[in-house]
């Protein structure tokens, strides 16, 4: 079978996703080419300012494009680790192209192939449009762009072939359930702190001329690159295309290209060599435990003051949900978020007395509210959200048991209602404290959020309900899917209205600044009005999800 | 004990279940078979409370589905075609969890457990995972938990796919000595001599719509004036009556 054959699985489902509608294709399509624009108007900022410094110019744009080979370099070759794991040892079809009279190298073809779009994808969103600033700000030609995607190609294949040598090495050594988990988790951890890192930069101070400075400064203190790194010859094979200085670009890019070739030969013929081995390996489950799981003995015992339904369906909820890596990851991220907020407050520069500091507190101190909620929204995107889809195929065992929907909604809702709003609460005290308001605000903040928390999570099971997908057990799948988007949308008015409607009677009653006056009586009557319709709109939010969410899991087919 | 009263289930332009009828007696063994894509499943999924009719509706011990699910629920255990399980979940923990769902002490529900896990041959990997079972294993585990609350209806939809000959032959017995302790039993399954061997009754349902109704030799009967001979195994009856006999040899 031709190696066009074995990607036609991969090939019609995404025609037949193309057919199916053009309006998510398109919507996606819009936000990437807006994440674009905004990506290649940062890239164009950065690289004009170094065209202005003139005797190091030439080093930063190299430097930086080192820098740039670097980071892609890095995120590939996990990333490829990853996904190697499961086009080769996880994915279903493996099973039937190993039974198909099919040669293990043309399974090799097939399988690199899909590992490398799997992978790479994240290069050409952040990538191209960099290499783009780069191209128009140095006025290059055609060539630029060729060579660009010339030395792609080889720099992609490069981390592919390590990602699908280092998982073959992994597989053969621990199960592929474990080194599934322990990539997942390890990955994301490395990228949460990578991102916590690149955050405490504070990248923001690029905005102002001393920032940038302070940039170009950092960059030409970097150490000159590793020779040897693939991210020096692409970059090498860049730069004099540039015009920022002469060099051998052909070289570089035959360095790449040869080095390409031989790691993607070395790992066909490893995987030829020891596929059905590891294949095999990769098939065993954990091994068995003769005695009770602690983690089992420790829910059940918090569980136990609940009702006895309720808390069946905790214990059972949390179990999977603590069993499963895919969601640590995603707590991991969830941690990493929280902390970048907070530490967002405390980078505010409120601290130097002046009028400026002074407004920016008590703007942020308005908006915090609703950066609150929409933090607490993107959590619940991520563990609300999916919870109906991820009943999935079980779904029946609850369904076909005595119990009420309106109790399993409950349930659910508790679960995701008590850790969300204690989030929420959590962020608004810490990051009103950073930013000195009154104590009044917060205690009135935490009110609001206590509602605004229950109709997001309400709002989260009714389009968890209304847009299920069975078809994946992986959170993160679910969370990026469309129903989500809405549901983020959905949220995102919800929060607005709430803050638009609390913004006054919250500055009217504790921002001395802008309104120095006594509250007068007429005043309080409206300002308890607006109060009451905060109320009244997350009260009618909250029972339109439940409402929402209670038909949709009523009409649930799986 | 169980009655379907004209049920009916429609997607889009597809009628899956079309006036569908039928009684089931207490302790009977009724099987319903089918062809692939017949609705057997649709049906099955509608007894259960999966899925709601488009009209008619269906009674389990007298409890409406549609008026009074939990009371319905409560009397009936039920074996998906395809048992889904909670992957990340131990056997235990999940006869544990289903065994509360239904109601059951606390302390009755370990007892019952481990009762049905030595039944099933699972005790020795009770505190496994369910992801690391095979197929046959979680359909076991599966007939596990539709019996954990003792129901007096048990709805099994196609049970002996994925069992080997053991479990199979050993599920057959257990079927009988269901009914035999008053249980009554709705069984779907391909297999028609299973259907031949274990049920008092057979229905068969063929494009949505209930094609025949009967004990074996009431079906030998009403096929004898067709194209199968008199006396003729399930088999020819089946083809004959739903008309997917070939031409004779």
């Amino acid at each position: 079978m031709s190696l066009l054959g074995l990607l036609a699985p991969r090939l019609l489902a995404a025609r037949h996703a193309l057919r199916r509608g053009y309006v998510k294709p398109l919507a996606l399509g819009l936000v990437t080419a807006l994440f674009w624009i905004g990506c290649f108007l940062f890239f164009e900022r950065v690289l004009a300012y170094f065209q202005t410094i003139t005797a190091l110019g030439p080093v930063l744009t190299q430097r930086l494009l080192v820098l740039l080979f670097v980071c892609f370099f890095a995120v590939l070759l996990l990333s490829n680790v990853v996904a190697a794991l499961t086009t080769f040892y996880g994915a279903e079809e493996v099973s039937l192209l190993l039974a198909a009279p099919l040669s293990v190298r043309r399974l090799h073809q097939a399988r690199f192939v899909e590992t490398l779009a799997a992978s790479s994808w994240m290069v050409l969103l952040f990538g191209l449009p960099a290499f783009a600033a780069y191209g128009v700000v140095y006025r290059a030609g055609p060539l630029f762009y060729a060579a660009t995607v010339a030395t792609l190609v080889p720099f992609l294949v490069i981390p592919a072939a390590l990602g699908v040598l280092a998982t073959t090495g992994l597989v053969l050594v621990v199960p592929a359930r474990r080194a599934g988990d322990v990539l997942l988790v390890a990955g994301t951890v490395l990228t949460s702190a990578a991102y916590l890192a690149f955050r405490v930069l504070r990248p923001e101070r690029l905005a102002s001329p001393s920032g940038l400075a302070g940039f170009a400064g950092f960059l030409a203190d970097v150490g000159a690159p590793a020779p040897y790194a693939p991210s020096t010859w692409a970059a090498e094979v860049l730069i004099p295309l540039l015009g920022a200085r002469p060099g051998e670009p052909l070289f570089h890019l035959a360095l790449l290209a040869s080095t390409a070739a031989v790691l993607y030969l070395a790992s066909a013929a490893v995987v030829e060599r020891v596929f059905l081995l590891a294949w095999s390996r990769a098939q065993e489950g954990r091994p068995a435990r003769g005695s009770e799981r602690p983690l089992a003995r420790w829910l059940r015992a918090l569980a136990a003051p609940l009702p006895r339904t309720a808390g069946l369906l905790f214990v059972k909820d949390m179990t999977v949900f603590l069993r499963d890596a895919r969601q640590w990851s995603q707590l991991v991220l969830l941690l990493a978020l929280a902390v970048m907020y907070v530490y967002n407050f405390s980078a505010l520069p409120i601290d130097d007395g002046s009028a400026l500091a002074g407004t920016i507190r008590e703007i942020a101190a308005l908006f915090n509210l609703g950066l609150a909620a929409f933090v607490t929204t993107a959590v619940a995107v991520r563990f609300v959200y999916p919870t109906i889809s991820l009943e999935g195929r079980s779904w029946w065992v609850i369904r076909t048991a005595p119990i009420p929907l309106g109790t399993i909604w409950w349930s659910k809702f508790v679960i995701g209602f008590v850790p969300l709003v204690g989030l929420g609460e959590v962020l608004i005290v810490l990051t009103n404290r950073f930013l000195g308001v009154d104590p009044g605000v917060t205690l009135v903040f935490m009110g609001t959020l206590v509602g605004l928390v229950a109709a997001i999570v309400s709002l989260g099971l009714a389009f968890g309900a209304a847009y299920p997908r069975f078809d994946t057990q992986n959170p993160a799948h679910i969370a990026t899917s469309f129903g989500a988007l809405v549901y983020m949308v959905a949220s995102l008015a919800l929060i607005a209205v709430v803050v638009a409607l609390e913004s006054w009677p919250v500055s009217r009653l504790f921002w001395h600044r802008l309104g120095p006056e006594a509250v007068g009586g007429g005043e309080s009557a409206a300002i308890a009005c607006a109060f009451a319709a905060v109320a009244a709109v997350t009260a009618t939010a909250w029972a339109l999800g439940r409402r929402l969410g209670l038909r949709h899991l009523a009409r649930l087919e799986v | 004990m169980i009655r379907a009263i004209a049920l009916r289930k429609v997607y889009g332009p597809i009628t899956a279940v079309d006036d569908v009828s039928f009684e089931v007696a207490p302790g009977e063994v009724f099987g319903f078979i089918g062809p692939n894509g017949a609705g057997k499943t649709t049906t099955i999924r509608l007894m259960v409370g999966l899925l709601a009719p488009t009209s008619g509706t269906v009674l389990l011990g007298g409890h409406d589905i549609g008026r009074e699910p939990e009371a319905a629920k409560a009397m009936t255990g039920y074996l998906a075609d395809r048992p889904f399980l909670y992957e990340k979940l131990t056997a235990r923990e999940f006869l544990r969890f289903v065994g509360g769902l239904y109601g059951i002490a606390r302390r009755e529900v370990e007892g019952r457990s481990t009762e049905l896990l030595a039944e099933f041959g699972l005790l020795e990997r009770a505190e496994e995972l369910i992801e690391a079972y095979s197929h046959g294993m979680k359909q076991r585990l599966a007939l596990a938990a539709a019996l954990v609350h003792r129901p007096r209806i048990l709805v099994l939809d196609e049970p002996m796919v994925g069992l080997d000959p053991q479990g199979a032959r050993a599920l057959r017995q257990r079927i009988r000595d269901l009914a035999a302790s008053g249980m009554t039993i709705f069984l779907s399954t391909h297999s028609l001599a299973v259907a031949e061997e274990l049920c008092d009754r057979i229905g068969i349902l063929d494009h949505g719509r209930l094609v025949a109704l009967g004990s074996l030799a009431e079906l030998r009967a009403r096929a004898g004036d067709g194209a199968a001979p008199r006396g003729a195994s399930l088999e020819s009856v089946f083809l004959s009556l739903t008309g997917a006999a070939g031409p004779a040899a």
